[in-house]
């Protein structure tokens, strides 16, 4: 039985058939290698496994008990079937057996920070993950790519997991791409189109929520930076980089974590986001932080090195950022597009820092002038910055999307009209708007009534429209007493007039006629969303 | 806004409604038929002109119709398909009779 440690990890190949010939046979020379060592993670590579029999799978109930963590891996078809029917493939991870590709002779046709793509074919290309052990990664990418899809972000989803000599590799469809660094290099006249496409990306990106908990938080990543950063800033200017990036407020829409040129490319007349891998939640000035590097942060000292990464030249770079930061700004105000540019070099260059001290780059000569020259300029922004929230037009747009309002019963008027006029620009019959103006009134009456009684308070409508599917989204959220309107019992609508109680038959109208409700308690407020189908 | 108009007629009480009938209109209606029914054994609301109903306005007629099961009939006319569909959900088109 061959067994191999790596670190605390320890993988066992089984081998042949294990059936009640041989279980005992082989439970004894597993425990014969666990023995003297016990292992952190515990893997059986059933590459080699032909059949296993009930006698066999009792070992591997009871190497689960002791590890807990225990996962199967190359698993072929057959045994496959046998795990599955057995219920085992819902116990623990069972990984099947990987297609073997080889790229050899094949193009790259990109390179990021966890992986190279290669052309395979005509029609598909293959990501290898330079991490030996990136199966855990693939999967993170292939379901977050996923995710996006379902948030209405094109991208490409691998359809395969491969083995590429000792690397996995992921295998998905990518016909006829160029990617924008591609356009840019061969292109540079394309420049304003290629700037358009890359800020509508963005903002769809961004303008993109993620339900609570599918992705990470970006604010949480910074922050381990920042606290890195202490040690390597004059304490003043350390504090001030925490509490600046503290400040930030929690964001549920996505950033894309690695958003440049290399990774937005053009399918026929399509344009895809690849290289999900970082997809995370936050507030936009941390992807503008990780942007300002792709094109400038990077090669302030050395300006030739973008070449070799983008294919085109720093002073391009420079205009392709500028004109972006203009374009997602909305604003062509030179002072506007280089306060929020200095923010995003805050976020840079932290990053730039910490990354290269974490490299060993303190101990290299040239790398140590660029820390040097990072450290300089972040010192000096972070003396002149006192927030790194901006406005940007998505915001700007939502606002006018709003209504922030004294929660009593005279302004329901005020409230049925901003919400009307809001639904006068998606045409919804008569009857749907009748409907939701019954669910809003009883929303927003309730507040009135229960939320700060006896006190006043201030409630928030927020009106958001979707194109595909059709459907109004009305938030509600006030900052009074925890209250959770749905769980009110619904009203018994087949009795008499008689047996009728006067009343609670509001939130069962809600109920009824929306297409969801939900209600939610969040950091001091009552969230309540009203969705409508149109 | 609400318009309420009476119309008497012997012991037939009819109001006529013209605008929405919701949280800051049902008090002026309910106050309105509090103070009227004293004699009426038949009672009609006629919806010619609304447009709107929301669970305030149902309260009015729900109790509007506790009171007339006691004394009379109430009727309801000339709903539209879109308070009707309100009157379906609610199971107060079993309850009223609507015309």
């Amino acid at each position: 039985m061959n067994t191999s440690w790596d670190n605390e990890k320890l993988t066992i190949e089984l081998e042949g058939r294990i059936d009640s010939g041989n279980a005992a046979a082989v439970e004894n020379e597993i425990s014969e290698v666990l023995k003297d060592k016990e292992p952190s993670d515990l893997i059986l590579d059933a590459e080699k496994l032909d059949y296993i029999s009930s006698a066999g799978l009792r070992i591997i109930l009871r190497l689960r008990k002791k590890y807990p963590g225990l996962r199967i891996i190359n698993v072929k078809s057959d045994v496959f079937e046998i795990l599955d029917m057995t219920g085992f493939t819902e116990m623990m991870t069972v990984e099947k057996a990987y297609r073997r590709v080889s790229i050899e002779g094949c193009e790259e046709i990109g390179r990021g920070a966890n992986g190279s793509l290669y052309r395979i074919d005509k029609d598909n290309v293959v990501k290898i993950y330079n991490n030996a052990d990136a199966l855990a990664d693939i999967q993170h990418e292939r379901e977050v790519a996923r995710l996006a899809l379902i948030l209405g972000i094109p991208t490409a989803i691998s359809y395969d997991v491969v083995k590429v000599g000792n690397s996995y590799g992921s295998v998905f469809e990518l016909l006829n791409a160029r990617s924008f660094s591609n356009i840019l290099s061969t292109e540079p006249e394309k420049l304003d189109w290629c700037v358009d496409q890359y800020v509508e990306m963005l903002k769809r990106i961004h303008s993109t929520e993620v339900p609570e908990g599918k992705l990470p938080d970006m604010k949480e990543t910074v922050i381990s930076w920042a606290t890195f950063m202490q040690d390597y800033l004059p304490e003043e200017s350390g504090k001030k980089l925490l509490a600046l990036v503290e400040a930030v407020p929690h964001d549920n829409h996505m950033i894309h974590g690695d958003y440049h040129t290399k990774n937005l490319e053009l399918q026929d007349d399509e344009v895809l986001l690849i290289d999900m891998d970082t997809l995370a939640v936050g507030h936009p000035i941390f992807e503008l932080g990780s942007m300002f590097n792709a094109y400038r942060g990077f090669f302030e000292l050395d300006h030739d090195a973008i070449l070799s990464f983008q294919k085109f030249s720093y002073e391009l770079a420079e205009q392709f950022w500028y004109k972006t930061l203009a374009k997602y700004l909305g604003t062509e105000d030179k002072e506007v597009i280089r306060s929020v540019e200095d923010k995003a070099r805050i976020i840079g260059y932290t990053r730039l820092i910490r990354r290269s001290i974490r490299r060993g780059g303190l101990e290299d000569e040239a790398r140590k002038a660029e820390i040097d020259h990072w450290t300089k300029e972040l010192i000096e922004l972070l003396d002149r910055t006192d927030t790194l929230l901006f406005e940007n037009d998505l915001e700007k747009a939502d606002r006018n999307h709003e209504l922030d309002i004294e929660a009593i019963e005279e302004n329901l008027g005020e409230v049925m009209a901003f919400i009307d006029e809001q639904l006068e620009t998606v045409g919804c019959s008569m009857k749907s708007q009748m409907q939701i103006d019954i669910a809003a009134e009883e929303i927003f009456v309730n507040i009135c009534k229960y939320a700060y009684h006896p006190e006043k308070g201030r409630a928030v409508v927020r009106v958001g429209v979707t194109d595909e599917p059709v459907q109004v989204k009305i938030t509600f959220i006030d900052h009074g007493k925890p209250y959770d309107p749905l769980l009110k019992d619904d009203p018994d609508v087949t009795l008499s007039a008689e047996e009728r109680e006067i009343g609670g038959l509001g939130i069962f109208m809600v109920k009824q006629t929306m297409d969801a409700v939900e209600y939610e308690y969040k950091d001091g407020s009552n969230i309540l969303t009203l969705v409508k189908n149109i | 806004m609400l318009d309420i108009k009476k119309n008497l007629d012997g012991s037939t009480l009819e109001f006529v409604l013209d605008g929405r009938l919701d949280t800051i209109t049902a008090p002026q209606l309910e106050e309105e038929v509090k103070s009227s029914l004293d004699g009426v054994t038949d009672l009609i609301f006629n919806f010619d002109g609304l447009a709107y109903v929301s669970s305030a306005g149902l309260r009015v007629l729900l109790s509007s119709q506790k009171t007339m099961n006691e004394k009379g009939t109430m009727v309801v006319k000339n709903v539209s398909d879109e308070i009707q569909e309100i009157f379906d959900v609610t199971g107060f088109s079993d309850i009223l009779t609507i015309e």
